[in-house]
């Protein structure tokens, strides 16, 4: 059983809607993160929102949150991996939209902003999961560009944007951009003990 | 457009999610805009959506289509949130045949002549004079236009037909169907005189990235209003076409 992070809770109590945050996890602990930051924004200030998967399918990770007990109800998927490896759309998941690929980031935005439109919730939230599975596909100047939109979008219409990003793969000019567009950090980058 | 004596002409606000925004607020009343796009790329949809949001203001709008039969596009358009049928039973969207329009007319040749023209022309200026009717799709021109065989008459149509539908203030889109290869070579029209008489220009189409099709819509032309030129990106969802500026590092292809 996955033990999960009690001050990433207590981080996210002072925030406001219009933040931005850069979440700053190494590759074995994202998805503890996730579910962390996922827990305290579903169970206790009954947020919801969307979150675009770039890392892995929306099943798996709906799978895992629901057994930690984090209801996954109020969240809409927009999955960017399962469509593009042909059969990995097969799911009963009626919360889990798919896009071709991760290259269109235009549409996973647009995508973002139609569920909000269809209201999802009164305090909103979007999630980012992840910069550098992005960055494998997305060149470096198209990926900032697209990460300065992004925040400004969402600070604008009062909607919490989460961006997770495993640094140490993430190429130096987006992870510059990243620092100077999120109005908060949480850092749990992975601890390299020699 | 703003002039120096302050005058800014009244629009037609079109309510389609960010276009009236790079619009800078909406369509000078009683435009022809040309709707120019390749196949698939949602000109059929912007202009059912132009009408349907004329339509929840309570204006009278009309669509004639050329390329399927009114019950086909209204089974298609169906798939829609934004649209009711309830639209249609009020009247406040009227949707025409072309075909039954040409044999209303006795207009059984293949190809039209001067006095066809005339006559169609009429035909449609009644119908919206009649009913009242501010917002108007023809769906599309490029299909209409084959049954015209020379440039001038063409030129003609358009043109008078423009003429008459602003003096009746009612804002007009006119459908053309390009070739993807023509759309790469800036021409926004099938005869290359549409684009020349209509008073704004939507292009809609396709960027390839890395092996994927992105829809992108661009107003390449609007007179009476400053405009953004970018390129959008498009989505077409259930509840309407929605844009986004395209990423500049990523929207040359």
């Amino acid at each position: 059983m996955i033990e999960l992070d009690q001050k990433i809770a207590e981080q996210l109590s002072d925030v406001g809607l219009n933040s931005s945050m850069q979440v700053r996890c190494g590759t074995s602990n994202s998805f503890t993160v996730t579910a962390s930051i996922l827990n305290p924004l579903i169970n206790v200030f009954e947020m919801g929102g969307v979150y675009i998967s770039a890392s892995r399918g929306a099943n798996e990770i709906i799978e895992g949150l629901e057994s930690l007990g984090i209801p996954t109800g109020n969240i809409q998927f927009l999955d960017m991996v399962s469509s593009g490896i042909l059969g990995g759309t097969n799911t009963e998941h009626t919360n889990i939209s798919y896009i071709d690929s991760p290259i269109m980031l235009e549409s996973a935005l647009l995508r973002t902003m139609y569920h909000f439109r269809k209201k999802l919730t009164e305090r909103n939230f979007v999630i980012l999961d992840s910069v550098n599975a992005l960055a494998i596909y997305n060149e470096e100047r198209m990926l900032a560009e697209y990460l300065h939109t992004f925040v400004n979008t969402f600070r604008q219409r009062e909607v919490l944007s989460v961006i997770i990003n495993v640094p140490d793969q993430t190429p130096p000019g987006v992870l510059a951009n990243l620092d100077l567009y999120c109005t908060d950090l949480i850092d749990r980058g992975q601890i390299v003990i020699n | 457009m703003e002039s120096a004596a302050g005058y800014v002409r009244d629009r037609c606000v079109t309510g389609i999610h960010g276009l009236d925004e790079i619009l800078r607020g909406g369509i000078p009343y009683g435009s022809t805009v040309l709707a120019a796009g390749s196949c698939g790329c949602g000109k059929t949809t912007l202009g059912l959506e132009f009408l349907v949001r004329g339509a929840e203001n309570g204006e009278a709008c009309a669509h004639f289509t050329a390329t399927e039969p009114s019950v086909k596009l209204l089974d298609n358009v169906r798939q829609y949130d934004f649209f009711d049928m309830r639209m249609v039973d009020k009247g406040l969207i009227n949707v025409f045949d072309m075909d039954v329009l040409y044999s209303w007319l006795g207009l059984t040749k293949a190809t039209f002549d001067l006095g066809d023209i005339h006559a169609l022309i009429k035909a449609i200026t009644d119908i919206v004079n009649t009913i009242g009717v501010t917002r108007l799709v023809i769906d599309s021109v490029t299909t209409l236009c084959y049954k015209i065989q020379s440039e001038q008459l063409i030129r003609d149509f358009l043109f008078t037909l423009g003429k008459k539908l602003s003096t009746l203030g009612c804002t007009t889109l006119l459908i053309s169907e390009i070739t993807s290869e023509k759309s790469g070579v800036n021409m926004w029209s099938s005869f290359g005189v549409e684009e020349a008489i209509s008073d704004g220009i939507i292009v809609l189409g396709d960027v390839e990235r890395m092996g994927h099709l992105l829809r992108f819509l661009q107003v390449v032309k609007m007179r009476g209003t400053s405009h953004s030129r970018a390129k959008y990106a498009v989505e077409l969802t259930s509840i309407g076409v929605m844009l986004t500026p395209m990423l500049k590092w990523g929207s040359s292809g």
